[in-house]
């Protein structure tokens, strides 16, 4: 989920859900980010039963794509 | 969308395909177990198993945390929603898993106050709603779930919300591998593991497999490109003869997880002694309760709650399924008695189930559907 804004004397952020089609909008929800403090806005966050659990960052060389050119190389 | 649609892609995806197929031995048969009921449903929703060489076998583990419920535990929480007084909260795929006699649904049909949730706060916030109420949480899940269990005890504690409870049925992930392992039914060659519950523990609690049953374990994510790309490291490992644990998921677990969730964690629950799982039996030190800082907000400890064991019906094969030792549609019951409008089994319950993943993507007898 992406991070649209953040309260943090309350420790919730409102964040946007991943669409589940290519013309639907993610859904609007209200999010626990205590475990992650401090998050900004447009971060994005794994979350379960209403909880952040975990930041998603990737690093350029771990892509499926530069897997691919790793392995053509 | 950033971090799924590049995991999508399908000529990578053929790409990949290939490397595995270029990659295993053709004398060999693999058994890589997918840990996680995540993976199970991505593998059967994107058809990954039809792109792999037909000497690789997937074999579904036990981590549906829906599945692994065992029924008496149903049944404990439908004497809970039962109370005049309690407002029963629990997540949806909790309420059609059969208990001995009925499920949560049959008892919110017969006037039970059961209400689904889709986080704990959400509970507590009923709770607040409603001070003249007992709320219960029937809080359920690996480790994955249980820090937002956690975080809403600590602030249940904080605001002194006197009839909030929680029904703690957290299940811990290395155990049942270990039980697994110890089953003389089942030999297998590696692991997919669950990259949702590593993101809490980290990867370093898989580390038992390679060093002391020698077999690989790569950390995946849940996108296609994720698992084939898992299940590529796995053969790679056999073939160089090495047993380690990698991580294919880098871009959500870290070597340690998140130390946050592990202290709240550590506040908040502790092991129970033992603890029954659907078909694997009681498995020590498996499972969470509330530690003692906590009681007062512990449902069974407020509540009187029968306790008792049931056994599995004798038609559901749940507990071979959730040890890989059949597939589905091998139990005799799969699509015809049992069916997800109708499940005997909580296999065929949870979208994380593997019963109910094969059933919703076609995979009803032996024939694998063509690449």
């Amino acid at each position: 989920m992406t991070v649209l804004e953040v309260d943090r004397a309350s420790a919730l952020a409102v964040c946007l859900g991943a669409r589940r089609s290519s013309g639907e909008r993610g859904e609007r929800v209200s999010v626990e980010v205590a475990l992650l403090e401090p998050v900004a806005v447009g971060e994005l966050l794994l979350v379960h039963a209403g909880t952040a659990i975990a930041r998603a960052s990737i690093a350029p060389h771990a892509s499926p794509a530069a897997h691919a050119r790793q392995e053509r190389a | 969308m950033r971090y799924v649609d590049e995991f999508r892609n399908p000529q990578l995806g053929r790409a990949l395909a290939r490397e595995i197929l270029a990659a295993v031995d053709p004398q060999r048969h693999y058994k890589i177990m997918e840990v996680c009921g995540g993976h199970t449903h991505a593998i059967y929703k994107y058809g990954i198993d039809a792109l792999l060489p037909p000497n690789v076998e997937l074999v579904h583990g036990p981590g549906c945390p829906v599945c692994v419920i065992p029924m008496g535990r149903v049944d404990d929480g439908i004497s809970l929603a039962c109370r005049p007084e309690v407002i029963f909260t629990c997540f949806g795929d909790m309420l059609r898993v059969p208990g001995s006699e009925r499920t949560l649904l049959d008892a919110k049909a017969q006037g039970a106050d059961v209400r689904v949730v889709y986080s704990p706060l959400d509970a507590l916030r009923i709770a607040r709603e409603n001070p003249q109420r007992e709320v219960v949480f029937f809080a359920i899940g690996f480790e994955t779930t249980a820090p937002s269990t956690a975080l809403t005890l600590r602030r249940a504690r904080a605001e002194r919300v006197p009839n909030f409870s929680v029904m703690c049925s957290h299940v811990t992930i290395v155990p049942p591998l270990r039980a697994l392992l110890e089953s003389p039914d089942l030999r297998l060659d590696g692991f997919i593991g669950p990259g949702h519950v590593a993101s809490v523990v980290g990867a370093r609690p898989f580390a038992f497999l390679p060093e002391q049953y020698r077999k690989p374990v790569v950390i995946s994510g849940f996108e296609p490109l994720d698992v084939m790309q898992a299940v590529l490291m796995i053969i790679r490992q056999l073939a160089s003869a090495r047993a380690e644990v990698e991580n294919q998921y880098a871009r959500v677990v870290a070597w340690d997880g998140n130390p946050r969730a592990l202290e709240v964690m550590r506040e908040v629950f502790e092991l129970r002694a033992h603890f029954e799982w659907r078909g694997l039996g009681f498995i020590s030190q498996s499972a969470l309760r509330l530690s003692d800082a906590y009681a007062r907000w512990d449902a069974e400890q407020r509540f009187s709650v029968p306790g008792v064991r049931v056994a599995d019906p004798k038609a559901c094969q749940c507990g071979e399924v959730l040890k890989g030792v059949i597939k589905p549609w091998e139990c005799k019951v799969f699509g015809t008695a049992c069916t997800p409008e109708r499940p005997i089994g909580t296999c065929m319950v949870s979208p994380e189930g593997a019963c109910a993943a094969y059933y919703a993507y076609g995979r009803h007898a032996r024939e694998p559907v063509p690449a």
